[in-house]
């Protein structure tokens, strides 16, 4: 089933006001005393009544809503351009002219509606229905959109031929008059609704499209720095994905064995070798995970410099928790971290000490942002680097184990 | 076999679908009528029962589970234009009870639109109902009263096609159409048959009026010219043998 807006929205949408005000106009200019003054289109052979010249309409404008000739030329132009009426001599140009050019009205099942816009399928059908009528001669414009809902909605292609053929024998079934009245109606509306783009303007556009595309060929070959960061990334993480490579020893949602929660935990006495892995990848992914955290901090600890550590869990802690404790919990900070000769003391930089202290006077979430970032920066260049190369996270990582896969049950 | 029943089945909706969208445009303008209103009605109780029938059958078709995969393929692409098919009518159903109910036919100042339509739909809505002449036989109030029945009928319509979203599991997006672009132009006669014959669907309509005009034109001259002729000629040989 194509997914159907109109059934659910149809009901709710509204029409748009102004539309419906044109409606009631057109309605009006329905009565026959005080309506437009219809005449007889002849044909050679076959006399169509109910067409008006576009003086005749612009004279009514005037006489009934008491107005200016421009302004009424204006509002006249408007029923053409939304489809309420329509041109009978040169069908492709919609605009109206004060002259005894013929127009007529159009049918209310065509007129403009916000509840019920019309549709890739309808235009599908009207397009097959041409193309049947012309024997495959349609428009340029024509003939690229039809291509083009071919390959859209190709799925109901069948019901678009079908629909067409039966909708032409239907029409054939009412005299010629009528039919000839469908056909212009018909082609009124989708003149309304898919304008034709002009000759010049289609070159253009396919001209502008040719070069998008040759610009994009382009870009591609070209050594585009932000284009390998990306791969190496992709390139990076695909082992550690589970819908791109799986996961041992088995996915939970799949077997319904929670074995790959309960290794990957934090109090894992032996961490698995992707884990362990990831965390060469950037120092992020290890204090984002707590038990890398904790090797990091054994490490640090070795090194004489785990107060740097804790001082940043303790930025994260003041940045991340109670608003109502922030106070107390930079005035511990303080007192552990930042004070001459405390027992932990951090190394910062001077200018970013004044800076932290001057803060603390009026303490907020965010008064240890730049303390914290210091420290973080000095880890990462200084700390981090080592304890990738240290025996301890050597160790750690050939302890680390491959799970087995369990079979599927 | 069960495939062939479906593709009449199918057939026979679609050409009502066809038949009710073209009574659905005449509304509201001056081919309006009791008639139209009567025609409109009994279109749609049709296009109802076909509707059921389908379903029943395609849904009893689909939920068999030992057929094949081109089978299945089959009934699937069936499906799908089952369920376009009953999209139209949807939509066509709620247009016409909108239209229907912005213009009444028993009011005294009636203002149908002018659209130069003056003819009846009969023929359409007898091609529809498959039968020869239409009887019509309602009351002249029709207008008001069917488009309560209208109402029920939209909400049963909306009823069975989200049962059939629900219960009929098809991806119409999978499904591939067997005519290609440009296949209308070769004509077949129905879904199933795909004989090639070049059976002309519609009788050559002039491009524009004015082109067929002049056509005309020039047949008329030619019929004029050859009939002066033969009366000239006529006139020659009874002077010659008087």
């Amino acid at each position: 089933m194509t997914i159907n807006t109109l059934s659910q929205d149809g009901v709710q949408r509204q029409q748009m006001s102004c539309l419906t005000k044109m409606e009631r106009m057109v309605i009006s200019m329905q009565d026959p005393d005080m309506g437009i003054k219809l005449r007889n289109q002849r044909l050679l052979i076959t006399v169509i009544p109910h067409a008006m010249t576009g003086a005749d309409i612009v004279e009514w404008l005037i006489k009934k809503c008491s107005i200016s000739d421009e302004e009424a030329l204006h509002i006249g132009q408007i029923f053409v351009k939304y489809g309420y009426i329509y041109p009978l001599k040169e069908p492709r140009n919609l605009i109206l002219k004060v002259d005894d050019s013929p127009y007529r009205f159009q049918m209310p099942y065509y007129w403009m509606s916000t509840r019920w816009p019309a549709s890739e399928l309808d235009y599908a059908i009207y397009l097959a229905k041409k193309n049947i009528r012309k024997q495959g001669e349609l428009i340029e414009y024509e003939k690229e959109c039809y291509n083009a809902l071919h390959k859209r909605i190709n799925h109901t292609w069948d019901f678009v031929v079908m629909q067409a053929r039966e909708q032409l024998r239907a029409s054939k079934q009412r005299r010629k008059a009528d039919r000839i009245v469908l056909k212009c109606q018909e082609q009124a509306y989708w003149l309304v609704n898919r304008p034709p783009v002009s000759a010049e303007l289609y070159k253009l556009i396919t001209l502008t499209k040719n070069t998008l595309a040759m610009l994009i060929q382009c870009s591609l070959n070209a050594k585009c720095a932000i284009k390998y960061i990306y791969v190496k990334y992709c390139e990076q993480y695909q082992p550690h994905d589970p819908i791109m490579q799986g996961c041992l020893p088995s996915i939970p949602w799949i077997t319904d064995d929670i074995m790959f929660w309960n290794m990957n935990c934090e109090t894992v006495a032996v961490p698995t070798k992707l884990r362990v892995e990831r965390w060469s990848f950037s120092f992020m992914e290890l204090l984002n995970d707590p038990m890398g955290r904790k090797e990091f901090l054994t490490y640090l600890k070795k090194e004489f410099s785990a107060e740097n550590l804790c001082f940043w869990q303790a930025c994260e802690d003041v940045r991340h928790g109670e608003t109502s404790k922030i106070p107390e919990k930079v005035d511990e900070v303080y007192k552990q971290f930042l004070t001459p000769g405390a027992s932990r003391w951090v190394n910062i930089d001077s200018k970013t000490m004044e800076k932290t202290l001057e803060g603390l006077k009026r303490p907020h979430r965010f008064v240890l942002d730049d303390a914290q970032m210091h420290i973080y920066f000095l880890m990462k260049k200084d700390s981090y680097p080592r304890y990738l190369k240290s025996d301890l996270y050597k160790n750690l990582f050939a302890r680390a184990i491959v799970p087995q896969e369990t079979k599927k049950r | 076999m069960g495939k062939d029943e479906c593709k009449t089945m199918l057939d026979a909706l679609n050409k009502v679908t066809a038949c009710y969208r073209h009574l659905v445009i005449a509304l509201g303008s001056t081919s309006d009528s009791q008639n139209l209103r009567e025609e409109l009605k009994k279109t749609r109780k049709k296009a109802q029962e076909l509707a059921v029938a389908n379903r029943t059958k395609l849904t009893a078709l689909l939920k068999d589970k030992s057929i094949s995969k081109d089978d299945r393929a089959e009934y699937e692409r069936l499906w799908v234009l089952f369920t376009s098919s009953m999209e139209l009518l949807d939509v066509d159903m709620k247009r016409s009870l909108e239209i229907g109910q912005d213009f009444p036919l028993k009011v005294p100042t009636r203002h149908l639109i002018q659209t130069g339509m003056t003819g009846s739909t009969t023929t359409v809505a007898a091609r529809a109902m498959s039968v020869q002449n239409m009887k019509y036989e309602a009351d002249a109030n029709i207008d008001t009263v069917d488009l309560k029945e209208l109402e029920t009928e939209i909400a049963q319509v909306d009823q069975m096609m989200e049962e059939m979203e629900m219960k009929v599991q098809v991806a119409p997006w999978a499904v591939e159409a067997k005519q290609e672009a440009g296949a209308e132009l070769k004509s077949t006669v129905s879904v199933g048959n795909s004989s090639v014959g070049v059976i002309s669907i519609c009788e050559e309509e002039p491009k524009e009026t004015v082109e067929g005009e002049t056509g005309l034109m020039k047949v008329f001259a030619g019929i004029i010219f050859t009939v002066v002729l033969l009366i000239a000629g006529i006139l020659g040989y009874l002077v010659i043998n008087l």
